[in-house]
């Protein structure tokens, strides 16, 4: 009796040798990585993996072999993941985040940083004017962690000698101040700002506006006994950098609340991805301001006795910030 | 409703795993199967395990190298710091890297055969594998190390621990409430974690002439759902189950289709291939005329995916 005219057999005879190809070519991929193919067959992956594409396309229309179907689809999968996986390492991401993705995602949010400046802003003034006007409310609105013992009872001079002009705790303990930055006081808050960005936003502005409220309150302490610009200095050094931390996870938390709030053409999830890629690229950058706030604040501070000098840093770094943010990754890719 | 795929799926396995479509940049869909919590839970405590076998090492040699300076006053706080950054560090080259190097697996993800892609079907973009990692920080680790480090700038007493609790536990089962098993950092990076499976092509059944000849009437008594379950009950190894389960296939296709004589125990099998290569060559031709038979009762099934 004769063959059948099977075209799904026919299809499968002409294109098999292809499959077999591109298998072997992902099988080794998936062991060993890209760098392990040749010049050659770098240059047949992506042509098999678009026939295999093909070959999927025709199969789903004439055949009924599921073994067949199947196949192929894990196949073009397992292909699709070695033609468009990613093909840059550690170091070149990091790279191109620092120059580009970074100060470029900090220019796009600028609206959602100039509320968050703003929220800030209105706290810090609401703590000085508080303060000044009734030292009680200090011990009201910082918290006893933060505040250190430092309080309406404190001194002038207990002020200068314990904090300001404190002496150089020493290299190491500087270190190890430098390296808890993880989880210091404004790291955590600054990452908690951001990450209650997803609850609508409302939390983020509120934090903010405490963050202002407490140094305001600080400040109005401090100009009462005259210290107001020892004490900004001290702050300044690294409390710009700081700051500017604190404000970019504020931003960031905005941002993220922007597309919860009103997603806009997409669905939520959708929007989602699309903007928060940007928001967390704010956020991680922040994490590294801290760092470096956390050196300059463990290291540098108290090495640097003198106000004038504290300034011109604080007024260095500031610059430099803002030049990074402002001109970085400006050009075409 | 659901292809016949899915339907041979279902009943061969008797249980469905939760899938999602997926466009390629070339426009053509494929099918992914979405990761099940539990297979991430194990992915992620085996990286977990990984992470903390390097970071033990590095301890040792930090106590090796740094031991006669631990007299030092103050040493213990150091020692603590740079240990907190030095896993900081690690964990978090440890993700990226392996994302980055891998095309989406860490050692842990491989073991249980996952994937990360881009949500939309596009290139996965090194953007997306960091944020999807940073973000776990926030979820896990910042909570867990302010947990395990009493005192610190978390030391606020039972509530502040109470809260650290209830934050964690809330992003880890966050991919339980939502259908595509997404955690916080698959949200912002805009991706997905998928299962891998990795499918063989085995030979194809229809090969020789054929012994049996079947009229058009007799193929039209079953449709493509019928035929990939008779695939597989014909790709199955040799066996006395398997003989006896053909066997009983075979005598209600007989009734079914009104078969004339009796099929002695020896030609079963090839009388099932037969009937096969016969019924898969006409439900073929017939959906090439746009004639889809999706199962016996005649239903039409949904047109292929493109």
């Amino acid at each position: 009796m004769s063959a059948l005219q099977l075209k799904s057999r026919e299809f499968r005879k002409t294109r098999e040798a292809g499959w077999r190809e591109l298998e072997r070519l992902v099988d080794r991929v998936e062991k060993r990585g890209v760098p392990a193919l040749s010049a050659d067959e770098l240059e047949r992956l992506p042509l098999l993996y678009r026939a295999a594409l093909s070959s999927l396309s025709v199969a789903r229309s004439i055949a009924l072999d599921r073994n067949l179907l199947l196949y192929l689809e894990s196949l073009a999968f397992r292909a699709f993941l070695a033609v468009y996986g990613p093909r840059a390492g550690v170091l070149a991401s990091a790279a191109s985040f620092l120059r580009r993705d970074f100060p470029a995602a900090v220019r796009a949010a600028r609206w959602h940083l100039l509320v968050a400046v703003l929220a800030a802003l209105a706290g810090g003034v609401a703590g000085f004017m508080l303060v000044s006007l009734d030292e009680a409310w200090f011990s009201a609105l910082v918290p006893a962690g933060v505040a250190g013992g430092r309080g309406a009872a404190s001194t002038r001079q207990q002020l200068l000698d314990g904090e300001i002009f404190a002496p150089w705790p020493g290299p190491l303990r500087s270190f190890a101040l430098a390296a808890n930055f993880l989880l210091s006081h404004n790291t955590l808050v600054g990452i908690t700002t951001f990450a209650l960005g997803l609850a609508g936003g409302v939390p983020t502005v509120l934090l903010l506006a405490y963050q202002g409220l407490i140094l305001g309150a600080f400040i109005a302490l401090h100009a009462d006994r005259g210290l107001a610009v020892d004490f900004l200095g001290w702050v300044a050094i690294h409390g710009v950098t700081e700051l500017t931390a604190v404000l970019l996870c504020g931003a960031a938390g905005l941002v993220l609340a922007e597309t919860v709030l009103f997603p806009g053409r997409y669905g939520r999830l959708d929007s989602l991805a699309l903007r928060g890629r940007g928001a967390a690229q704010i956020a991680i950058g922040a994490v590294l301001l801290f760092f470096v706030a956390a050196i300059l604040e463990g290291g540098f501070r108290q090495l640097v006795a003198s106000t004038e000098l504290r300034f011109a840093v604080a007024g260095v770094t500031a610059a430099l910030w803002l030049a990074y943010f402002l001109f970085a990754g400006r050009k075409r890719r | 409703m659901m292809s016949v795929q899915e339907r041979v799926s279902l009943f061969l396995e008797g249980t469905r795993r939760r899938r999602r479509d997926i466009v390629t940049p070339e426009g053509v869909t494929l099918p992914v199967e979405i990761a099940t919590f539990g297979e991430r839970a194990t992915a992620f405590v085996l990286d977990v395990a990984l992470w903390l076998g390097a970071s033990i090492v590095l301890v040792l040699l930090l106590l090796l190298v740094a031991g006669p300076l631990l007299r030092l006053k103050g040493a213990l706080a150091i020692l603590a710091g740079a240990l907190l950054l030095a896993t900081f560090i690690i964990r978090n080259f440890y993700f990226i890297h392996f994302e980055l190097a891998w095309r989406g697996a860490t050692p842990g993800k491989r073991a249980v055969g996952l994937r990360v892609i881009d949500r939309g079907g596009g290139p996965l973009r090194p953007a997306a594998i960091v944020a999807r990692n940073l973000t776990r920080e926030i979820e896990a680790f910042l909570p867990l190390s302010l947990l395990l480090t009493l005192g610190g700038a978390g030391g606020a007493g039972p509530w502040g621990r109470l809260s650290l609790l209830a934050w964690l536990l809330l992003f880890a089962l966050l991919p339980l409430f939502n259908r595509e098993r997404l955690r916080a950092g698959d949200l912002i990076g805009g991706t997905l974690v998928v299962a891998l499976p990795r499918r063989v092509l085995l030979a194809d059944l229809v090969d020789k002439a054929l012994d049996h000849r079947f009229t058009e009437r007799q193929l039209a008594a079953y449709g493509a759902f019928e035929l990939q379950i008779l695939e597989e009950l014909l790709r199955r190894p040799e066996g006395l189950e398997t003989g006896r389960a053909r066997r009983e296939v075979c005598d209600r296709i007989c009734r079914r289709i009104g078969w004339p004589a009796p099929v002695p125990d020896a030609e079963v099998e090839r009388f099932l291939r037969d009937f096969y290569a016969a019924e898969r060559a006409w439900l073929e031709r017939e959906q090439l005329f746009g004639r889809l038979h999706a199962d016996k009762s005649g239903s039409d099934a949904e047109p292929p995916p493109r």
